[in-house]
């Protein structure tokens, strides 16, 4: 009966996508207004349409209704109300649904935001978003149906797999889904733009929030995710180089490239070609990597399901590029570029250098994600490109991306003399040489760690020089207070003053990462009761072994008395949980997060009497940066994305 | 659901993994100050570590034996402590685990043949990139600035609005 009616729901849908998509482009030629507002109208049922299908589900999966076959591979009776509604996104099926849903409220945001407005671009707008969620809906009624009917009727489910039971179920996806689904605005009116010729910034100007939104989406989530590992994996790192975060940092990278070089053609009427080239790859690489978890091409912790959803992506993928490069090639003559600079040390090279780097990091990725399955087809050999190639290959580059993060700022618009350059880079750059040194000093010696720390350190500087520059110069002619002034340069340029916070947070980020894959001190011991062992400043103490039962699952709880230098510092439980499903049991660690460094302890083995234990306990510096250091990137973003009404109305004032 | 017993050298020391890095032209003259002091010879435990990251856990997923919290990798680990031990040289356990597994188990592909494909095709990328770029800009600087005859876009009066009401940098 559910299952019917979200099937139902979905067919219905897909014509209505289909129809709405059609009617927007011929209302729009043939000049007919009442077929345009049927469309838009199309687009509202499609969405309604898209969430009774969602809502279907969710009843099936929150009533336990194991006559659908993905609530029985997703769901437990057991399961509290939370892990029953996040069952959705825990598989193939359901998550694509979600995405559909999500696509299908941005589409119907899009109709209710624009009614009426921006009218050249919008039926077009309209048939590409719903194209996209046509898409997503006949991926699940053909290959990977979220309805599909089990038989018999199983008396419980299997439940989700157990690394999923975590509250960050909730949060990740939803974000990271957020972040790509976001991109398809943009990108719709890229598509638009193309089509019609209208290739003036006008594009860039309308949907510059929605891109910028999508990548704090983006750019939280992926940040979430390293969380995720970090503190519930419990192999002490964040991230690992799966294929997977691969495939969702691609298109952060292409997307993080976009958000900047949109700058040069909104300021400059340059790069026209490759903003909308951009764009593209964006959205074609989070079809890409949908296409990596989704096919089963490749084994990874995310890995879904095998079938032929692939090759369903794998042409969207090919429209996608193939669409593309028809129209840039169309519209060639009409993507001159309008600028010029006056020196070769401009802002616009600067952004064509930051460009290139992110492109090369991208392209990276792409290459290591795909090379083992290139060298299977070429040699027959198996083979890894794992943390060890990442690292080597792109640490150089994300170093150089962070060095152009500090100087990118400073250098004017058109182009600027060595020497104003010099004046803007001598004291952030003494502070990052000096803080190089500093490290040095104190013993560290790792070349790669302590370019890290210099170049971040400059790049912070040069945010707080250009704050200090900022407020002093508004003092001055202004004669407002430091803190007035302060508002004040976020109302007059949001953009440029949330985005140096946001490099700001790359920085902190950046030292992060370098600190705590440097300096993790790591120990493992077998323990007899009442042994301890020392990792960094702590000593850990084996007390004994508890045992529980969860909802799930059967948890053994390790005792331990942790000491930070012979103070006693409080008990900590790292345990393994055992489901009935799986062989291994999963290990739960416990751990104190700290500003300079985490304990981090996990129960590796026990004695059934408690006698003894092997524990691992790591000591993780400066992994909290990177918890920051993302806040602080969000942070930024929402500073920059504030509405504009605040800056208007102090322009108003100031004129007043 | 007892754990195994397993005698085996229980004291590991500190670990300290240094990412590889290579000097980028931007980063040089950071990276010339620090990049010719001599390197601490490595003891057992930091070739341990350093082998370990390198080769892939066979039972997980995309862990290096290093990370993994699994049974299979502290065998490993203790398998590739008896032998560094015993005095084989790291290359040669490295190459036990080849022999053994398949080049699969290294985490970065051998330098040799094929595989220097993704090796090189970054850096030859960016080479090749920051050529055309080069070449870009200094043709944004030769070209004579755009006349103004252009007809008026509404988009072009809407920036132009813009970039009146906010301070230009």
């Amino acid at each position: 009966m559910t299952a019917d009616l979200g099937n139902i729901a979905l067919w219905i849908a897909l014509v209505v996508a289909v129809y709405g998509a059609v009617a927007a482009i011929v209302g729009h030629r043939q000049g007919r207004p009442a077929l345009l507002d049927s469309a838009y109208n199309g687009v509202l049922v499609h969405c309604a349409l898209v969430t009774m299908a969602l809502l279907s589900l969710e009843y099936a999966l929150i009533t336990s209704d194991f006559s659908i076959q993905y609530v029985v591979f997703n769901s437990s009776r057991n399961y509290p109300v939370w892990y029953k509604i996040a069952g959705l996104w825990g598989a193939l099926e359901g998550s694509l649904l979600l995405w559909a849903w999500m696509q299908a409220v941005l589409a119907a945001l899009v109709v209710l935001l624009y009614w009426r407005k921006h009218l050249a671009f919008l039926p077009y707008v309209i048939a590409v978003l719903m194209g996209i969620s046509a898409f997503f809906v006949l991926v699940m009624l053909i290959p990977a149906n979220p309805f599909t009917q089990h038989f018999p009727v199983p008396l419980e489910g299997r439940g989700l797999n157990p690394l999923l039971e975590d509250t960050s179920m909730l949060v990740h996806p939803l974000l990271l889904y957020s972040g790509y689904v976001g991109f398809t605005v943009p990108y719709a009116f890229a598509m638009a733009a193309l089509i019609t010729g209208r290739l003036s910034a006008e594009w860039l100007y309308i949907t510059r929030r929605w891109a910028v939104t999508a990548w704090m989406f983006l750019t939280a989530g992926i940040i979430y995710g390293g969380w995720w590992s970090y503190h519930v994996l419990g192999w002490g790192g964040y991230w690992a180089w799966d294929p997977v975060e691969n495939a969702s940092f691609m298109p952060w990278l292409a997307g993080t490239a976009y958000i900047h070089s949109v700058m040069t053609q909104e300021k400059r009427g340059m790069l026209k070609v490759w903003n909308l080239a951009l764009i593209s790859l964006t959205f074609a690489l989070v079809i890409f990597g949908t296409f990596l978890t989704r096919s089963g091409i490749l084994t990874s912790v995310h890995a879904f399901t095998q079938g032929a959803v692939g090759y369903f992506f794998l042409a969207l993928l090919a429209v996608i590029l193939l669409s593309t490069v028809t129209l840039l090639t169309l519209r060639a003559d009409q993507l001159k570029t309008e600028g010029t600079v006056d020196s070769v040390l401009s802002r616009e090279s600067a952004f064509l250098f930051n460009n290139l780097l992110l492109i090369t990091f991208c392209f990276t990725l792409f290459l290591g994600t795909i090379f083992p399955l290139l060298a299977e087809a070429v040699r027959g050999v198996k083979v890894s490109v794992g943390a060890p190639y990442f690292n080597y290959v792109a640490g150089p580059i994300a170093l150089g991306l962070l060095f152009l993060m500090g100087v990118g700022p400073v250098i004017p618009w058109r182009g600027g003399s060595w020497g104003g350059l010099g004046r803007n880079l001598l004291g952030p750059g003494v502070v990052g040489l000096a803080a190089g040194a500093t490290a040095f000093v104190l013993g560290i010696r790792g070349p790669s760690v302590v370019a890290t720390y210099a170049v971040a350190v400059f790049v912070a500087a040069i945010a707080v020089q250009e704050y200090y520059r900022g407020i002093r110069a508004r003092r001055k002619t202004a004669g407002e207070g430091p803190l007035r002034a302060l508002g004040q340069l976020f109302a007059r340029n949001r953009r440029r003053y949330g985005g140096l916070v946001v490099h700001l947070g790359v920085a902190l980020l950046a030292i992060g990462i370098a600190s705590s894959s440097t300096f993790q001190v790591q120990r493992e011991q077998m323990l007899k009761k009442g042994e301890a062992l020392e990792a960094g400043s702590y000593r850990v103490r084996f007390d004994g072994i508890t045992g529980s039962r969860g909802p799930t699952h059967v948890k053994v709880q390790g005792i331990f008395t942790v000491f930070n230098d012979r103070h006693e510092a409080g008990q900590m439980t790292p345990a393994l949980r055992f489901y009935p499903r799986q062989q291994e049991p999963i290990a739960e660690v416990d751990y104190w997060i700290g500003f300079w460094e985490d304990l981090y302890v996990i129960l590796g083995s026990f004695d059934r009497e408690g006698n003894w234990a092997v524990i691992k306990v790591m000591v993780n510096p400066m992994v909290s940066w990177i918890w920051m250091g993302g806040a602080i990137m969000v942070l930024g973003t929402l500073l920059a994305l504030w509405p504009a009404r605040f800056r208007s109305a102090a322009v108003r004032g100031e004129r007043s | 659901m007892n754990g195994k017993l397993r005698r085996r050298p229980v004291e590991r020391s500190e670990r300290t993994r240094v990412r590889g890095s290579r000097g980028t032209p931007l980063v040089v003259f950071v990276l010339a100050i620090v990049v010719a002091l001599p390197l601490s010879a490595s003891s057992v435990e930091q070739q341990v570590q350093q082998i370990t990251s390198e080769l892939r856990c066979p039972v997980c997923q995309g862990l290096s034996v290093a990370d993994s919290p699994s049974q299979m990798a502290n065998q490993m680990r203790d398998l590739i402590r008896e032998r560094l031990s015993a005095g084989e040289s790291p290359e040669a356990v490295k190459a036990y685990f080849v022999e053994r597994y398949g080049e699969w188990i290294l985490l970065a592909p051998k330098r040799e043949g094929f595989n220097l494909l993704v090796w090189v095709l970054p850096f030859l990328g960016l080479g090749a990139g920051a050529m055309a770029l080069v070449i870009v800009v200094r043709r944004w600087k030769r070209q004579p600035t755009a006349d103004a005859s252009l007809t008026i876009d509404p988009a072009h009066l809407d920036r132009v609005r813009r970039e009146l009401a906010e301070d230009q940098r």
